[in-house]
């Protein structure tokens, strides 16, 4: 009787990718190593009844020589063998360096099935492996699929109850290897391909000179497309949507309001010249899906779009290549990159992809960096929306200093703590061009995933805020930290209550200091500070959960104590 | 020839002096300088050579192994970042790029 089916393999080989396709359940798959650091799990139906499948994270051998792999070696023995089927998944175009975990799996007497995936790039690089051969050979069942476009899948699910223990004997290091070299030679075939333009490409971007150039050119026009997608879709479809169907709809229903009392103040908010203003009113139906819909939402969709073209690419590793000298300065190596990267998006993903960094001083210096110097796609389209109305020199010197504090924080920190930090050491996948559907996939995936998480919060927190201000329950706080706002940032004393809401979520802070017309030193002053103070609630549940509630008073206390010398050194110093 | 040296105490003319017995220390290991042997780090971008030897802990030499860097394979050198970046290297069929460090923990020998 099944219990459990396992995937198992080496890093970027396609498991996510296979799981989704056995279970139907979602999980975010990328072209690099390392994209699943949570244990996903879904079930498939047998015929024999429903069977939990487990989407391990990539692991090179039996031996763990990492904090991954030992999850992954722990999980194998939870339960009986005959209770279990580990599904082995290689990458057909690296069989020598993949059948050293199969042979692995084989002798421990697990019932296994081997999984050639990446069939299709396989033969475009001009490798062949024979089956049937392999089959007799290692005496397990063999199946070659193609996770992608999802050929092979259904005739692995039939075989999976072919799977049972074989007897096979137990191999040194030297052995091993030996015998592996052996079954190679017997089935597989290779044929010299030409230099194609995508190897021509794959090299030039690992090169310190074309590599650097490639760079900056990547980096340039990833920033200059989010910010066309996201003005495309707010100009042509959003802001029309709001401004002349939505607009009229809520002024006729204020038209017939007679009393302007607590109701509505709570839903309209506040009428500016008798009229809706959609960036001023503060109610729950007028600025609050404004700001989620109106503003954050274009700047999500095409940032996501982005990422998840360069993630599927499989550039991502090599800009980290470049750019392990300087991260090795902030004790940290070049795969930081991609947990910065994806806190871009939002800091969560971002410090949950931490794990793929070995240390706790990494996953410390990279969460700590990521919550004070990266500020997340909700608050970065609100910075645009608001101080790019002053001129695009003010959004440009925000991120100077937040640039500037992650290169500062981080040598300070590496300098402060004991220990060091572990080598750079990762295997580069080749390019490949990801279908457009997996793209759009990966893409509703993850707006899904923002709606479903960003839309309550923002609603349920507007009308918590609109209730406390209506009986002016903010006055308490914001007088207590008058001296801290006015005397130091330079900021008018109401700012604080955007400040403490930046712990709720950031975009509905900037969204409160809207109605305050500042000035274009304030609004910068307040937009730094709302990136470089607390992250939100939901990151701060993230960093306690990976840090450690002593790591994350520590790493808070770091976030106060440079907030409050920033915001001083912008007032008094830098803009004065 | 004396039967004992000491060998930290050795300048390169005087290795030469040895001929092809030993020659150097480095990580606590002796090899050879007139073999054409150095570290991956050493070694410029666009040579093939042969690994030899991987120096470091156990842990490190499991990893390097298990993703297919271990002595007798053939690799290519395919980059090196400067200011004590980076090395990628062609192994196999994978592509691995290793810090600068590590780089100099695997001893190999080139054309």
């Amino acid at each position: 009787m099944i219990k459990k089916i396992y995937l198992i393999g080496n890093p970027n080989v396609g498991k996510s990718v296979i799981f989704s396709r056995l279970t139907g359940v979602q999980v975010i798959s990328s072209n690099y190593p390392g994209t699943t650091v949570e244990i996903s799990k879904g079930y498939l139906q047998l015929d024999a009844g429903k069977v939990e499948v487990v989407d391990l994270p990539g692991t090179y051998s039996m031996e763990p020589t990492s904090s991954a792999e030992e999850v992954t070696a722990s999980l194998l023995k939870e339960l009986q063998k005959n209770e279990i089927v580990v599904i082995n998944i290689l990458d057909s175009t690296n069989l020598e360096r993949n059948l050293l975990l199969t042979l692995g799996l084989i002798e421990e007497g697990y019932p296994v099935i081997v999984c050639l995936n990446m069939c299709d790039e396989a033969s475009h690089r001009g490798v062949t492996i024979d089956i049937k051969k392999l089959e007799s050979i290692l005496r397990v069942p063999v199946v070659s699929t193609c996770a992608v476009t999802g050929i092979g899948v259904k005739s692995m699910i039939e075989r999976i109850k072919e799977s049972s223990p074989v007897a096979r004997n137990r191999l040194n290091r030297e052995e091993r290897w030996k015998e592996i070299g052996n079954i190679v030679e017997q089935v597989q075939r290779l044929e010299h391909r030409h230099h194609s333009l995508r190897e021509i490409l794959e090299d030039a971007s690992i090169q310190p000179f074309t590599g650097l150039i490639m760079a900056c050119g990547v980096i340039y026009a990833s920033f200059k497309f989010v910010r066309f997608i996201g003005e495309a879709i707010i100009n042509k479809i959003t802001d029309p949507v709001f401004l002349n169907l939505y607009q009229p709809i809520l002024e006729r229903m204020t038209f017939y309001w007679q009393e302007k009392g607590f109701w509505f103040h709570l839903l309209i908010g506040d009428l500016i010249n008798g009229k809706i203003d959609f960036k001023q009113s503060l109610g729950v139906l007028t600025t609050a899906p404004y700001i989620e819909f109106g503003m954050v939402l274009p700047y999500v969709i095409s940032f996501y779009f982005i990422l998840s073209l360069l993630e599927d690419i499989g550039y991502l590793p090599r800009l980290a290549i470049l750019l392990d000298n300087i991260l090795h300065r902030l004790g940290l190596h070049g795969y930081a990159i991609i947990p910065v990267l994806l806190g871009f998006g939002c800091n969560v993903p971002g410090i949950l992809s931490t794990r793929v960094l070995e240390s706790k001083r990494e996953r410390f210096i990279a969460s700590t960096i990521i919550s004070i110097g990266v500020p997340c796609v909700p608050l970065q389209a609100m910075i645009f929306g608001l101080l790019g109305a002053f001129g695009g020199y003010y959004v440009g010197g925000v991120y100077l200093v937040l640039f500037c504090l992650i290169i500062i924080l981080g040598v300070i920190l590496n300098h402060a703590m004991p220990g060091y930090s572990p080598e750079f050491l990762l295997e580069i996948p080749s390019y490949r061009f990801p279908p457009l559907f997996m793209l759009g996939r990966k893409l509703f995936f993850r707006i899904k995933g923002f709606l479903i998480e960003a839309v309550p919060i923002v609603l349920i927190g507007v009308l918590f805020i609109n209730i406390l201000l209506y009986f002016k329950l903010f006055d308490i706080i914001t007088d207590i930290f008058a001296p801290l706002i006015k005397g130091v940032f330079g900021l008018p004393k109401e700012a604080i209550v955007a400040l403490v809401i930046g712990f709720l979520r950031k975009d509905v802070a900037v969204g409160m200091l809207m109605p305050l017309s500042l000035s274009a030193k304030q609004l910068f002053i307040a937009a730094t500070l709302l990136a470089i103070s607390f992250p939100c609630v939901a990151t701060f549940i993230v960093l306690w959960k990976e840090l450690g509630l002593k790591d994350l008073i520590k790493s808070a206390l770091i976030m106060i104590t440079v907030s409050v010398i920033m915001g001083g050194l912008l007032n008094f110093v830098i803009l004065r | 020839m004396p039967n004992a040296i000491n060998l930290t105490k050795l300048t390169l003319s005087e290795c030469q002096d040895y001929g092809e017995i030993i020659i150097a220390i480095k990580g606590g290991c002796v090899y050879n300088l007139f073999m054409k042997e150095m570290s991956l780090a050493q070694i410029k971008a666009n040579r093939k050579g042969k690994i030899l030897e991987v120096l470091g802990d156990a842990n490190l030499q499991n990893k390097l192994m298990n993703m297919g860097v271990r002595s007798g394979k053939e690799f290519t050198k395919l980059s090196h970042i400067g200011l004590e970046g980076p090395v990628v290297i062609k192994v196999g069929r994978s592509i691995l790029a290793l810090g600068h460090s590590i780089a100099s923990k695997i001893i190999v020998e080139h054309e």
